[in-house]
């Protein structure tokens, strides 16, 4: 009896393990060429330290001057034993560059590898229900072999078969993430988490790194209303006042609702002294139903506008502004 | 007794404006960041509040997961309010990268119960 309930355990076990390796089934492969970006620094990692040895990597590889020790303190957390997504998102920011988590299929590791960009994926090399977290930094791909080429833990030039690599990936979450300088845009098409990612980082970036990366987003994406809005903003901030008025027009002629885009011109517009203009964007514009921050900038701006309009007409080169 | 209540008020009066110091945009004049086109948060500030809670929140478990009390202040101010609801919530079970070696341990576990299944039998003495 015993051992009938021990075989129906093996059986299910067994069954068990087909099912899960089945749902990362290879797929399509998805390169025919090989990569693999040889210069892409190594930091061999101590105890528990994928983190910041990972994180040294890419940030090394993207021109920046650091080392895994010195990022220890600010990602390692003890009681864990390891590092969180979270913080490893954040980090790049404080060193100028751009953190961007990539759609979650092989394609878009491969797409940012073949771009010059190592990629900083998640592990789990144990089971779903018992996970064992690791990070590690992808630097090629070769299709021949049909194995990926890793900067992982003690290891240089880790091989490790796709099937496996997907498995652990898979397991992982399919996380992964890569590291831009300002005026790089991420290897595949993907506006809309680029832009975030770049909204993140303008609350931290000098205004020049902050125009170098929407302005390439204006490069790469022309029909985005909100890249337009970032360059304008960092256009304003390095003091270029019309330079600013013109990219938040253009935002609003491809999006009329862009309430952010018309607070921030008309308060360009009060800057460059042209309230009455500035006066015009509000007309017939509903500004209570706005959410709660663009509500109180624009009403905020209206107040200005409107005070200097009651003191003085526009400037003579109004004309030339929107 | 007076003048501790006097000192209880002030003090609530004074945290609650250093609160909405901290809550104030860093652009100048009216220009909003371009995050604010992108969260999509109806209620401000609810999400002002709730940010404020999650720093304190976060800044705690910090601590108490042994990070260094001179680097909980910089590793959390560099967090944004969607970074510090996350790690408010989750920072106890989200993955946390350490460590390659436990690989053998996952082996061995599931060997172990292919062996007490008796699927396979390289544990016993023969």
């Amino acid at each position: 009896m015993a051992k009938r309930a021990a075989l129906a355990t093996a059986c299910f076990a067994i069954f068990f393990c087909v099912l899960l390796s089945g749902c990362v089934a290879r797929g399509p492969m998805i390169s025919a060429r090989s990569t693999e970006l040889e210069q892409t620094p190594f930091f061999p990692q101590k105890r528990f330290q994928c983190g910041p040895a990972a994180m040294a990597t890419v940030l090394v590889a993207s021109g920046i001057s650091t080392s895994a020790e010195a990022l220890e303190s600010s990602l390692y957390i003890p009681a864990r034993r390891g590092s969180l997504q979270v913080e490893m998102l954040a980090t790049p920011r404080g060193f100028s560059r751009l953190a961007l988590p990539l759609p979650r299929n092989p394609a878009s590791i491969i797409a940012e590898l073949e771009a010059g960009r190592p990629v900083l994926v998640l592990h789990n090399y144990g089971l779903p229900f018992w996970p064992r977290w690791h990070y590690a930094v992808v630097v090629g791909y070769d299709p021949v072999d049909d194995v990926f080429v890793l900067r992982s833990g003690g290891k240089r030039r880790q091989l490790m078969r796709s099937r496996r690599f997907m498995i652990a990936w898979h397991y992982g979450g399919r996380w992964a993430m890569v590291v831009l300088r300002p005026g790089e845009t991420a290897a595949l098409d993907d506006a809309q988490s680029f832009l975030e990612a770049a909204a993140h980082f303008e609350k931290v970036a000098s205004p020049a790194d902050s125009h170098a990366t929407f302005a390439a987003a204006v490069r790469r994406w022309p029909g985005e209303p909100v890249a337009y809005v970032g360059r304008g903003t960092a256009e304003y901030r390095l003091g270029n006042l019309p330079a600013a008025a013109h990219d938040y027009a253009r935002a609003l002629q491809l999006d009329s609702a862009q309430a952010g885009a018309r607070n921030n011109l008309a308060q360009t517009l009060v800057d460059l002294r042209c309230p009455h203009r500035a006066l015009a964007m509000f007309e017939g514009r509903d500004l209570d139903s706005l959410p709660a921050p663009l509500r109180d900038a624009s009403i905020e701006t209206l107040r200005g506008a409107q005070a200097a309009a009651a003191v003085t007409d526009d400037a003579a080169h109004c004309e030339s502004f929107p | 007794m007076k003048i501790s209540l006097w000192r209880k008020c002030s003090i609530a009066v004074l945290s609650v404006s250093m609160l909405n110091m901290g809550m104030m945009g860093a652009a100048s004049a009216a220009i909003v960041d371009t995050s604010a086109l992108i969260a999509t948060d109806r209620e401000a500030d609810l999400v002002a509040i709730r940010t404020q809670l999650a720093r304190a929140d976060v800044r705690a478990q910090m601590e108490q997961m042994g990070v260094d009390a001179a680097a909980v202040e910089q590793r959390v101010a560099r967090l944004n309010n969607h970074e510090l609801h996350q790690l408010a919530t989750d920072m106890r079970n989200a993955p946390a990268g350490g460590d390659a070696l436990a690989l053998i341990g996952a082996v061995f576990v599931v060997l172990l119960i292919l062996e007490l299944t008796g699927v396979i039998d390289i544990f016993k003495k023969r």
